[in-house]
């Protein structure tokens, strides 16, 4: 039986278009994912630099630049595919919603990639070639179309999970209004979730990598500023990303009732007015329609969604619906969700005993490098935004099938006319070429945080001011850190 | 109204056409020097190459994706079926786009250099060498159903005249690629770029002659459209064009004049351009699909203009801005820091 099922997967063109497109996107959000959230980093110090004149500033834009830069040229590389394929595998899908989704898309590489492309240049060379403010618009342009090009993939994706705007006619999406369709009813609240996941996922690399160094006390001082800065960041937007995180849901069980079910692997209907359990731990099994094993929160469900122990709408099982109307990897939904949620309530409890231990002045540069464990929880919670970024894409769109279109087209009707065979090539040469890439990214970027910053690059506009006196005597204790003077 | 959705319909066809053109022109000049690092002697040269592209290379590569988003936006239906008609050129394009992008980075910081060096050279060269068959089998035709999707075979793409195509696209790119670095280098590694871009022409020259001669006699279409008059004296002129501008090339290369001759392929780029759209027109999948068959609504036409049309003048200022604060000869070496 397993056989079997094992055999088709590996010669069914809408499987393997599946499997490729996850992975390619899988692997692409990584990287986008760092850019967009360090852009804003960047733009900070680079403008604290401008404003200070603190040469630290600059040596921090310049070094976390180097990450940067790395991240960008993976991200453009496998953003590439991102752009194409969905001509070369799901034909069927793009024509039926090319006016709308296409021109997204289109918008997209207008608005937000070429502003990127056309900056990043003189963002990474020009420091020598054009004046500072030239540069810093530069940083910000770069920023900015990053944060853009979020904003209208989430609004593309946003209409697929609830499409808006105009209704299907001969199998072809025709737009009514094209406005309601931008501003469809998952989009507001998509677009703030992934801001700040890309903001938060980036706050922990940054501070992951300056608890490495102060741990191995290197530059010590250097890297606890940029450590405070994610600290300080971090207080608004952890606990706001699970605010986020929580309307997202009520969106979900409005619009989409079969991903809440399989979000929390719910086979039974909840009924209105009575409480329901929450599972915590489970073992979904599709065939039998039931969990197999679960451990679960009695009374959990009600408190979860509506703050309250009986629900007020009915909450519908997965067997509402007849299994092909369903998702089937529902186990995988579940987990995902739970792993998502759950790195984002650990990332707002690290926040809160970090902005503690600085109240309690244990993060001045004297002391900080005695805070071995939490510079270590720090170091361990470095990779764990992007498993929760991850986690979420996976939960958005496994959850959302058997549709690509939420109730409108389903996913095996929008592939390409494919043999399996090419689908299966392209997918191992993927495979193989991203597995490189990772590796190649992890070796050279270790290497990076490994040399650490260059602090003998000349400051620019250094040359303007006196020689001999660097810095006037009584601006000296102004730069010291607050903790120092308690 | 007819009037209007076809007027809509033909601005989006040229707004395409201009990508295209952009792109082929920038990331062309970005490939053809990757093709010919594979021939450079030293790692001081390939660095002095590598450098020559740091700043400009992404934001060329990026109207490549630009011209997807709007083919996808503008024409849906072509977007589907020529992707799925050609899906393995197209991968191959990308994977070779993919080595080339990342071999920036991590050339620099790569101890063995040798490895990267191969990725940036043989990355251009497959993308070069796909783009032409795609060029190529599109020019040729795709196999279409009634509502014209896609039912030819996987392999349709792949024969002696989309081959054609392919050879004499790389050595196009290869032209362009010489002519930016003659303005962008000096002393000896300029001066084999005089040497590169005079065979380049010449064999580019061969190509187009191949490929203007074999047209009307292969494809019936273009022979009825081309053979008759007023049509005929435009066709007529664009061979006569392209002699005269690889007449000026060689005189500019012969002179040893820096800029020049990037000018001249420049407009030997836009002549061909001109001339294949021409060919195509009103097709955007030969031999049966029409522009207006495959156009998206006009409604979803407009919104795109209102969103992508008035950024083109904006993208098209700071892409020229990036040019001029970087103009000027390749200084440094490293690709990295300052």
């Amino acid at each position: 039986m397993i056989n079997e099922v094992t055999m088709n997967i590996w010669s069914d063109t809408v499987a393997l278009s599946r499997m490729q497109f996850a992975l390619t996107a899988i692997f692409h959000m990584l990287w986008p994912v760092l850019t967009t959230g360090m852009g804003i980093y960047l733009v900070v110090v680079e403008g604290l630099w401008l404003k200070t004149r603190n040469p630290d500033y600059y040596h921090h834009a310049r070094f976390w630049a180097k990450l940067y830069v790395l991240n960008f040229g993976i991200g453009v590389a496998s953003g590439l595919p991102m752009e194409f394929q969905f001509g070369t595998n799901w034909a069927p899908f793009s024509e039926a919603v090319g006016d709308f989704f296409g021109s997204i898309l289109g918008f997209e590489g207008a608005m937000a990639f070429m502003l990127e492309a056309g900056f990043l240049g003189i963002m990474l060379f020009g420091w020598g070639r054009v004046h500072p403010v030239i540069h810093y618009l530069s940083t910000i342009m770069v920023a900015f179309g990053a944060n853009l090009s979020t904003f209208w993939i989430l609004v593309a994706n946003s209409w697929l999970q609830a499409p808006a705007g105009g209704e299907m006619v001969n199998g072809k999406f025709i737009v009514n209004d094209y406005f309601q369709a931008i501003l469809n009813p998952f989009m507001l609240i998509s677009v703030s979730h992934m801001f700040f996941a890309t903001l938060e996922t980036s706050l922990f690399v940054i501070g992951g990598i300056s608890a490495w160094y102060i741990l191995n006390k290197r530059h010590t001082e250097f890297f606890a500023r940029s450590l405070k800065i994610a600290i300080a960041v971090a207080i608004a937007v952890t606990p706001l990303q699970i605010y986020i995180g929580h309307l997202s849901a009520e969106q979900v069980a409005h619009y989409q009732p079969t991903k809440l079910a399989a979000m929390e692997a719910k086979w039974e209907t909840s009924p209105a007015g009575q409480p329901a359990d929450w599972s915590l731990v489970a073992l979904p099994n599709n065939k039998l329609e039931q969990n197999v094993w679960e451990i679960s929160i009695p009374n959990g469900l009600g408190y979860i969604l509506e703050f309250k122990k009986n629900l007020s709408e009915p909450v519908l099982g997965l067997k509402e619906w007849q299994p092909n109307d369903r998702p089937k990897m529902v186990g995988l939904v579940y987990y995902s969700f739970r792993i998502m949620s759950g790195i984002g309530f650990f990332l707002a409890g690290l926040m809160g005993i970090s902005v503690i231990q600085w109240l309690r002045g244990q993060l001045s540069p004297v002391a900080i490098a005695n805070q071995t464990w939490l510079l270590r929880t720090w170091l361990l919670a470095a990779p764990l935004g992007y498993v929760a970024v991850e986690s979420g894409w996976i939960v958005r769109c496994v959850g959302r099938q058997p549709w690509v279109v939420y109730g409108q087209i389903r996913t095996a009707d929008g592939v390409s006319n494919l043999p399996a065979g090419e689908v299966l090539t392209s997918l191992l040469i993927f495979a193989g070429i991203y597995t490189t890439l990772f590796i190649c990214a992890m070796f050279f970027g270790s290497r990076i945080i490994r040399q650490g910053p260059n602090l003998n690059l000349l400051v620019p506009g250094i040359e303007n001011q006196p020689a001999v006196e660097i810095e006037p005597a009584e601006f000296i204790p102004d730069q010291r850190p607050v903790e120092a003077q308690q | 109204m007819e009037n209007l959705e076809h007027f809509l319909t033909q601005v989006w066809f040229v707004i395409l056409a201009l990508f295209l053109f952009l792109y082929v022109m920038l990331d062309g000049f970005d490939l053809g020097v990757g093709i010919l690092s594979l021939t450079s002697s030293n790692e001081e040269r390939r660095s002095i190459l590598m450098t020559s592209l740091g700043n400009v290379w992404d934001a060329n590569e990026t109207w490549l994706v630009l011209m997807g988003g709007a083919l996808f936006g503008a024409f849906p239906l072509a977007y589907g079926t020529i992707l799925n008609a050609l899906y393995i050129p197209i991968f191959g394009m990308i994977f070779g786009l993919i080595f080339r992008a990342v071999a920036f980075e991590f050339r620099e910081h790569s101890s063995n250099k040798a490895f990267w060096n191969v990725a940036f050279g043989v990355g251009s060269f497959m993308a070069a060498l796909f783009q032409g068959f795609a060029l190529g089998s599109v020019l040729e035709g795709i196999v279409v159903d009634e509502a014209g999707h896609f039912a030819g075979s996987i392999w349709d793409w792949l024969d002696w005249r989309s081959l054609v195509v392919a050879l004499t696209l790389i050595q196009g790119y290869v032209l362009i690629g010489s002519t930016y670095l003659i303005l962008k280098t000096e002393g000896e590694l300029q001066n084999t770029h005089y040497r590169t871009a005079k065979l380049a022409a010449i064999t580019t020259l061969i190509g187009a002659v191949l490929i203007t001669v074999l047209t009307p006699v292969v494809y019936e279409n273009a022979r009825a459209k081309l053979f008759h008059p007023p049509e005929i004296y435009i066709f007529a002129l664009i061979p006569v064009l392209g002699v005269v501008l690889i007449g000026l090339l060689l005189r500019s290369l012969n002179q040893k004049a820096e800029a020049s001759p990037l000018v001249w392929t420049i407009l030997l780029f836009l002549l061909t351009f001109v001339g294949l759209g021409l060919v195509v027109f009103p097709y955007i999948i030969p031999p049966s699909i029409t522009i207006y068959q495959a156009a998206a609504a006009p409604s979803a036409l407009v919104f795109m203009i209102i969103f992508i049309g008035f950024l083109i003048p904006i993208m098209l200022f700071y892409n020229i801005y990036n040019y001029i604060v970087f103009r000027g000869k390749v200084v440094s070496e490293s690709y990295g820091e300052s």
